[in-house]
């Protein structure tokens, strides 16, 4: 699977769901592609979903809502564990990748 | 009438590095589009402008999240009309003012949801808007962009209203201020 725009890519590896560029989407409604193609991976109920933000440079709030719907998602699920991947280069993820644990205690967070 | 909710005293003064810009009115996509490069263009400006204290890679995208995140709302919620936008640094302070029209329905509803808001902790708050989201799949809007730069920005937040003939509308000026480090 793989969508993409000339500012951002989503992409997925197994149970990988990879984020390229910048993603600034106007709501709900224009990220609900995106959400539906992560919700395909949980559908299969792997061990581990990784999501890989390591390349993704900006994301605006309505991004950041659909990360934590997906997080929300994934805790109903206790048999599926779920690691965010992030870079300490791009600071929004210092600042706001916090509340994803705080959503879902048993989320592994790795900023490296 | 002007009512103002939050913190709507300016900070920077006279002596602040700073540059005013005008959106004009255009059709939405187009709009959305002018919000990411002007918040980019905003955040590379005054990020070179910093003192060597400051991390330019933190205050590039932290000026530039906090001006899409308002510019976002202004041009979702304004009554047609352009948006202006002032932008200053002084001292590690940087502060922007963004200025348009919205209808009165729309201020009344606003003012109510930022009676509540800035009554309560913004973290707390903003996991338990991310809940509710959550539970509504009907909801269009997150309504995260004001409690991401409360709670993991740490920005100073005030909103002033002013209005006069019912039929012209509300100008709504937002305040916005972050201590760059």
């Amino acid at each position: 699977m793989e969508i993409s725009t000339n500012d951002y890519r989503v992409w997925t590896e197994g149970s990988t769901i990879h984020y390229e560029g910048t993603m600034r989407l106007s709501g709900t409604d224009a990220y609900a592609p995106i959400l539906e193609a992560m919700n395909s991976i949980l559908a299969a109920k792997p061990e581990l979903i990784t999501l890989d933000l390591t390349s993704l440079q900006f994301l605006n709030s309505s991004g950041i809502n659909l990360l934590a719907k997906f997080t929300i998602e994934i805790r109903k699920q206790p048999d599926v564990g779920v690691r965010v991947l992030g870079s300490k280069s791009i600071p929004w993820q210092s600042k706001s990748l916090r509340n994803l644990q705080r959503l879902h205690p048993a989320l592994e967070l790795t900023i490296s | 009438m002007v009512e103002d909710y939050g913190n709507t005293a300016a900070v920077n003064g006279a002596d602040a590095r700073r540059f005013d810009i005008k959106l004009m009115a255009e059709p939405l996509e187009l709009s959305w589009h002018h919000c990411g490069v002007t918040s980019d263009f905003i955040g590379e400006y005054f990020s070179r402008a910093c003192d060597g204290s400051v991390d330019p890679v933190d205050a590039r995208h932290s000026i530039s999240y906090m001006i899409n995140e308002i510019l976002e709302n202004a041009i979702k919620f304004r009554k047609g009309g352009n948006i202006d936008i002032t932008g200053s640094l002084e001292g590690g302070t940087f502060e922007i003012l963004i200025r348009n029209l919205i209808d009165a329905h729309t201020a009344e509803s606003f003012k109510a949801h930022l009676a509540t808001l800035l009554k309560r902790e913004p973290g707390e708050l903003l996991l338990e808007r991310i809940e509710e989201n959550a539970l509504n799949p009907d909801s269009t809007g997150s309504g995260l962009g004001i409690l991401t730069l409360m709670s993991d920005y740490e920005a100073k937040l005030g909103w002033s209203f002013a209005s006069g003939h019912v039929s012209e509308g509300v100008e709504l000026t937002t305040y916005a201020s972050l201590r760059l480090s």
